[in-house]
């Protein structure tokens, strides 16, 4: 046996680029469908994971898809705003217990997550060093943000602007590292929690500068009335929170007017949820509630229709390419038939001769398998970290 | 000692027809087969070797009816007692050396390919002159190279009859008398019978016995 493995191997050797050429053919064809139901069956269960624990979510009328993605999983793409007395009405309502959310900007590629610090509750999140944040301006890090920039509690990180061509827009601000949150293994890892209220102040609806009522600002005054004062552009505007200056920050208006992305409503009970869900169908409300479960397995209902297609498409080139591997084996047949007789010549029997054949299929057939099980592998470890991240870019 | 008596040999096609009513070979006797293309020279090895079986006749071979053997025994007396050359060498492309000289050992479970075989296949490379070819592949072989490769092989089992089909036909001057000089070295040290078919008149005068096929082809 050791020697009919030792001639096949030699031919394939020689042959290598017809062998990788049939090798990589059919670890594609069992890793395609095999690799592909992994990746969909434990994004799948990722995905339902985390909707499952988010009972309830408010958000604007619109896309349910976009609200739970942007609620559950940080996406980029945030849904219609919602006014913060959303979150109050929740509340008001005494069903159910409100967490805003107001998830828009980022800190270079995380999410920074407006939120109040009943979101650590709620998910069960863990400090492995550290507090929760406790005044405006600082954060708590999810533990790959931590890992990935490098930092820890004492440490800053930076808000992303928006866009840099608004000089009016969203200015950077640097938040104090509070917290460093223990591994979840969910998308809170990869998130930057700030309380919502610095989350306005990122984006300039509350604000800190300097005080105008003092003689060094007073060149930046443009005009002052007994309620109002306007300065110019030159007055400094504080893009850190310090103890220094913490006085100084202030909101305009009323914060029940202010944004978020949507509210985490956690229901006392089962008919408290019934009840909540069913003050959002009358048509004139502009808001919406969505249970993130239904909207995540309307989701993964479409995908595994995808993935249907995809089987349904590999398994008929799979049948093509080992018609093909078939057609090239039996011409090789034919070429070879001078090395065969001579082989049957010189002492060789047929089924010595054949098992050498069987043993080069064999061969290739065992190596494409043990790739396209590594290759599973590595899609079980690291595909749907891959795939949610593309489904949610 | 070869005999063949009666033998009658027809490919199932064809018209042609190869008659052979007497035929004597000693052991130890060097034999040059001549005669024109298709006259059977070549079918003839093939049956005393037992690739083809006769129609009718008797093909004795040492003392044995190879005619009348089934197919796995007339292969274990092949390999044990025939060394085959040809003369498009038959290497095999994807195999070094050292591997085509030892496939006889690798393709027939009869034959044991241990470290005495192993001694013994570098050495006769190494008196045939190809010892330092051993890790190539045949096809980056002379053709002088590759004959003597295949002729290694067929002598690396210590074969008692050595059955050559035109050994030199692909050969310039130099390396034909190289061949032969393998050949019957090999036949002189171990008393050895040698059959060769040959176009090549030039190589006659080194056999003890030239038969001219003519008479044979029907």
């Amino acid at each position: 046996m050791r020697d009919v493995l030792y001639l096949a191997w030699r031919y394939l050797v020689y042959h290598r680029l017809k062998t990788v050429i049939l090798v990589t053919s059919i670890t594609l064809i069992v890793y395609l469908p095999v690799g592909l139901n992994v990746v969909v069956e434990q994004s799948g269960e990722h995905l339902t994971a985390r909707a499952e624990a988010t009972p309830l979510l408010v958000g604007a009328k619109g896309s349910p898809l976009e609200l739970a993605l942007n609620s559950l999983y940080f996406s980029p793409d945030y849904p219609e705003l919602i006014d913060y007395s959303e979150a109050t009405a929740v509340i008001d309502s005494g069903l159910a217990t409100a967490i805003p959310l107001y998830v828009r900007f980022r800190s270079r590629s995380q999410p920074i997550v407006g939120t109040s610090l009943d979101y650590f509750e709620f998910h069960e999140l863990a400090f492995a060093s550290g507090r929760p944040m406790a005044v405006l301006g600082e954060c708590v890090v999810g533990a790959a943000v931590a890992e990935a920039l490098g930092v820890e509690v004492g440490d800053a990180v930076t808000s992303s602007p928006e866009t840099v061509f608004d000089l009016a827009g969203v200015y950077p601000l640097r938040m104090r590292i509070a917290g460093v949150l223990e591994k979840a293994f969910t998308p809170d890892d990869d998130a930057i929690f700030v309380d919502v209220k610095t989350a306005w102040i990122i984006q300039g609806l509350g604000h800190g500068h300097q005080d105008l009522a003092r003689p060094e600002a007073a060149a930046s005054v443009l005009d002052r009335s007994e309620d109002n004062i306007v300065a110019n552009a030159a007055l400094l505007q504080y893009n850190e929170i310090t103890a220094d200056n913490a006085d100084s920050f202030h909101f305009h208006g009323d914060l029940a007017g202010y944004p978020l992305t949507a509210v985490i409503a956690v229901p006392n009970d089962e008919k408290s949820g019934v009840i909540l869900r069913g003050r959002y169908t009358h048509d004139e409300t502009m808001s919406q509630i969505v249970r993130p479960v239904t909207v995540i397995d309307e989701l993964l209902d479409t995908i595994l229709t995808i993935q249907q297609f995809i089987v349904a498409a590999v398994v008929i080139v799979g049948l093509a390419t080992i018609a093909t591997a078939a057609l090239v084996f039996m011409l090789s047949l034919r070429l070879r038939r001078r090395e065969i007789d001579t082989m049957l010549k010189i002492g060789g029997s047929r089924p010595r001769v054949a098992s050498i054949l069987v043993a080069e299929i064999a061969i290739v057939i065992i190596l494409s398998c043990v790739l396209a099980t590594l290759i599973t592998l590595l899609t079980w470890r690291f595909g749907p970290g891959v795939i949610e991240s593309v489904v949610l870019s | 000692m070869i005999d063949i008596q009666g033998l009658q040999f027809s490919y199932g096609e064809g018209d042609f027809s190869l008659q052979v009513p007497e035929l004597a070979v000693a052991n130890g006797e060097t034999v040059a087969i001549v005669g024109p293309s298709g006259s059977g020279k070549t079918t003839l090895l093939n049956l005393i070797a037992g690739n083809a079986v006769p129609r009718s006749g008797l093909v004795r071979t040492h003392g044995e009816d190879v005619s009348g053997m089934h197919d796995a025994a007339r292969r274990d007396f092949r390999i044990a007692n025939i060394g085959l050359v040809f003369q498009e060498f038959e290497l095999l492309e994807y195999l070094n050396v050292l591997d085509n000289i030892l496939l006889p050992y690798r393709i027939n479970r009869t034959l044991a390919l241990d470290a005495d075989v192993r001694r013994r296949a570098a050495e006769i490379a190494q008196q045939v002159g190809i010892g330092d070819k051993l890790p190539r592949y045949a096809n980056h072989l002379s053709q002088g190279e590759k004959q003597r490769v295949a002729v290694v092989r067929a002598l690396v089992v210590e074969p008692p009859l050595l059955l050559a089909d035109e050994p030199t036909g692909n050969l310039d001057p130099v390396n034909r008398e190289r061949v032969l000089d393998i050949l019957f070295e090999y036949v002189e040290n171990n008393a050895a019978t040698l059959i060769t078919v040959t176009h090549d008149h030039d190589i006659l005068q080194r056999f003890q016995r030239v038969i001219d096929f003519k008479q044979f082809y029907a």
